[in-house]
């Protein structure tokens, strides 16, 4: 599975999101299940995931699904 | 076995610095034994002049289950309020599961052992365990954190 499928998936999993859902929409805090505790968990799924540990400005920063993707390439995850 | 260093005790006085609850609801008396960011173990004395005795329940008391919870999640609070500057610190609860096995009478002596299975960025999760007598009467996951410290790690709105 290509990387951008695999945080697909993690957003998908952490916020229990079907296929029809657009997670271009996906923002911080615009559906219940991406509160505070939500976002740590996030976080946590995707450096597990890909082995690495984000930085606070990024954790920060990562506001949306897009946001999420363009960041990850930081940390060579393309 | 030789014990870290690092492992120390808390009497009650010692205890309120890295606690911030306070009667009635401080629910630990003494920890035996922490090592800071690992594990915290101690105790809570049940007399029968706990404030919850007479209505939990009249005739027949016994400790309510909330606040084995709570005795848990405070000893595992220790467990992280002791880890450099974090003394003083408000914690608060993200989620527990638990499980009640047996009563908790007048007279006992609710033993506690929590450890520590992961701390990040403001938020630890961690495992409790109660004994009376050396039997299991309670036992939880719990997922704490120091808001102070969770807080900063949010995208801002």
């Amino acid at each position: 599975m290509s990387n951008i499928g695999k945080i697909e998936n993690i957003f998908r999993q952490e916020f229990n999101l079907d296929e029809k859902f657009d997670l271009k929409t996906l923002t911080y805090q615009s559906i219940p299940e991406w509160d505070s505790v939500g976002h740590m968990s996030l976080v946590a799924s995707l450096e597990d995931e890909f082995n690495i540990e984000m930085e606070m400005d990024d954790i920060i920063d990562l506001s949306s699904y897009e946001v999420a993707v363009k960041t990850l390439v930081k940390y060579g995850v393309e | 076995m030789e014990l870290s260093e690092s492992i120390k005790t808390l009497n009650f006085v010692e205890l309120l610095e890295f606690q911030p609850n306070r009667y009635p609801f401080l629910m630990i008396d003494f920890v035996t034994e922490y090592e800071p960011g690992v594990f915290a173990n101690g105790f809570k004395n049940l007399t029968n002049n706990e404030w919850f005795f007479p209505v939990h329940f009249q005739g027949a008391p016994n400790m309510p289950g909330a606040l084995q919870l709570e005795a848990m999640a405070q000893m595992l609070t220790v467990a992280i309020t002791t880890l450099p500057g974090n003394k003083g610190k408000v914690t608060h609860a993200l989620s527990h599961k638990v499980r009640f096995r047996k009563e908790v009478f007048p007279g006992d002596c609710l033993r506690i052992e929590t450890k520590v299975i992961s701390w990040k960025r403001g938020v630890c999760k961690g495992v409790g365990k109660g004994f009376v007598k050396d039997e299991l009467v309670c036992d939880a996951e719990m997922l704490i954190t120091i808001p102070d410290i969770f807080e900063k790690y949010l995208p801002k709105k």
